[in-house]
Order: structure tokens, then C-alpha cells, then sequence
């Protein structure tokens, strides 16, 4: 059977300015370089922009204990928000860089550092997975 | 006509549900097409070709837009997963169950910030310089898609719907 390479993953060019923009390369490779490590250091030192409390429907800034009587606290969206505004913060300041440094930023980090970032989160749970 | 509360949330899960089912759909035919691009045939195309033939760049933005509207409807309904799931299953002694359910919800983020650059890297499929990390990036998006959905699943067997 006679064949010939197709790419087609590979056929659809660049549509809008934003995609075509130099800006939002550096911004997007910032943010999903920065957001990753910022999730595990968020995780490890508990730092959530807010507490949730969902019996309640209470938010409070940053880490607060679950109240007697008022059921547990959620922390796991104040972390999502505290990596969104650092990373949204990292991406826009990265893109003041100059082009010629900006682009020596390694891609291969964009999806290295959130697989790398599994493993710790497995870690982090080791209660759960050795509770007897 | 108003409908209970039971009611209410049980559809948010189901429309949850269906947009993961969508989601997965996409990043599934997408990882395939980039780990095994379709090489065109001389005869017609069977169906794993068929599968694989897809034009990957055509799905990035759908994947982001359905991540995200899965993301935040899964957001919603944990909520009431927190107090009416997942005590039940701590009391009940799930702790390897509740363990993953943790996992699933760092990992949806962590698949949540790679979006941006997902998105870049397969708008400007057409340089080949990006070629090594969009297929890293993508199949990374697709396994995560697979966990979430599997556990999401599961979770739903151990304490879903009718319990």
C-alpha cells in the first residue's frame, strides 16, 4: 500500500492577532511556567486568596480554620484564584521583557512543570493513601 | 414548575458530566492525532484512521472553552460534594477514594493554567519549532482529561446518584 506522510494536526494557520502576537507567547508560556509552581507552593504552605466555608456560604480572605457548628472549609478554590492573579501577574510582567530574552524561556517547561507538580500532589495526600 | 433541590443539583452533575464527555471526546481524537498522525492511504480509510485523521488545530479552542465550562460546573456542584459527598465517604472509610477526589481537583487546575499556552502552541501549529511541546502539552491534557473523567466517575459510583 503506497502511502504519504499527512500532517494534518498541523493545517490550520495562525487566525487572529492574538495568536499571532509575540506578547501573548511570552504571557502564555509565563503563566503555565509560573502557575504550576506557585499551585505547589500554594498547596504545601496552605496560601489561599480566600476560605470558603460552604455550609455557610461564607468567604473569608486568605487561610481561616472551619468553624465549630459551621462545617468544613474549602481552600482549594482560593488556591486556583491566588495561582490565576500570580500567574496572570508573572505573564504580564514577562511580556516587558525584550523579545531576545523572552524567547530563550525553554517550552519544553509548559508541560514538564505541571507533570512534575503530580507526583508532589500525590505526596501531599499520603494521609488518605495510608490511613489504616 | 419548580423542581426540588435534589433535582437541581443532579442536572447540574448530569450537564457536568456531558460537557467531561465532550471534552474527552475532543482531547482523545486530538492526542491520537498528534502521537499518530494519519498518513493517507492509497485505498479508502479504515476507522483508526478515520480517528486519527482529525485536524487537531481545529479542536484547540473548543477544548479550552469545554475545559473551562467543565471546570467551573465542577466547581459549582463541589460545593455540595464537600458537605453531602464527601463526608459520607470520609465516615464510611473511602479514604483512598477521597484521596483521588483531592488529586482530581489539583489536577483539573493544574490542566486549567496549561490552557493558555495549549492554546497558543496549537494556533501556530504550522511552526515546527512548537511541534515537540504541543504534542508533549497536548497528550499531558489528554491523560489529565482521562484521570478526571475516570475518578468523576467512580466518585459518582461510590456516592452518586440515588444515594
Amino acid at each position: 500500500m503506497s502511502t504519504t506522510a499527512t500532517t494534518p494536526s498541523r493545517v490550520t494557520p495562525t487566525t487572529s492577532s492574538v495568536a499571532a502576537s509575540s506578547r501573548f507567547r511570552t504571557f502564555a508560556v509565563a503563566f503555565a511556567i509560573s502557575a504550576p509552581v506557585m499551585y505547589v507552593i500554594c498547596v504545601l504552605w496552605n496560601l489561599p486568596l480566600f476560605t470558603f466555608h460552604p455550609a455557610t456560604n461564607r468567604f473569608a480572605w486568605g487561610w481561616e480554620a472551619a468553624r465549630s457548628g459551621e462545617g468544613p472549609a474549602m481552600y482549594w478554590y482560593g488556591w486556583t484564584a491566588t495561582i490565576i492573579l500570580v500567574g496572570g501577574f508573572v505573564g504580564l510582567a514577562a511580556t516587558m521583557l525584550p523579545d531576545s530574552i523572552s524567547r530563550r524561556i525553554p517550552l519544553a517547561l509548559v508541560w514538564l512543570l505541571p507533570l512534575l507538580a503530580i507526583p508532589i500532589m500525590i505526596y501531599t495526600l499520603m494521609p488518605f493513601w495510608t490511613h489504616p | 414548575m419548580p423542581i426540588s433541590v435534589n433535582t437541581f443539583w443532579t442536572i447540574l452533575l448530569i450537564i457536568h458530566g456531558l460537557l467531561a464527555v465532550a471534552l474527552l471526546g475532543a482531547l482523545t481524537h486530538q492526542a491520537v492525532s498528534v502521537l499518530m498522525p494519519a498518513r493517507q492511504a492509497a485505498g479508502p480509510a479504515g476507522f483508526v484512521t478515520r480517528f486519527r485523521g482529525v485536524n487537531g488545530a481545529g479542536y484547540a479552542t473548543a477544548i479550552c472553552v469545554l475545559w473551562v465550562l467543565t471546570f467551573l460546573m465542577g466547581a459549582w456542584i463541589y460545593t455540595k460534594y464537600r458537605i453531602y459527598v464527601r463526608i459520607p465517604i470520609e465516615q464510611a472509610g473511602y479514604w483512598k477514594t477521597q484521596g483521588f477526589f483531592d488529586l482530581k481537583e489539583h489536577v483539573a487546575t493544574l490542566g486549567l493554567v496549561s490552557l493558555p499556552a495549549y492554546w497558543y502552541l496549537w494556533k501556530n501549529a504550522q511552526r515546527a519549532e512548537y511541534d515537540s511541546a504541543r504534542k508533549a502539552l497536548t497528550v499531558l491534557i489528554a491523560s489529565m482529561c482521562w484521570f478526571l473523567f475516570l475518578v468523576g466517575h467512580v466518585l459518582n459510583n461510590v456516592r452518586g446518584f440515588g444515594s
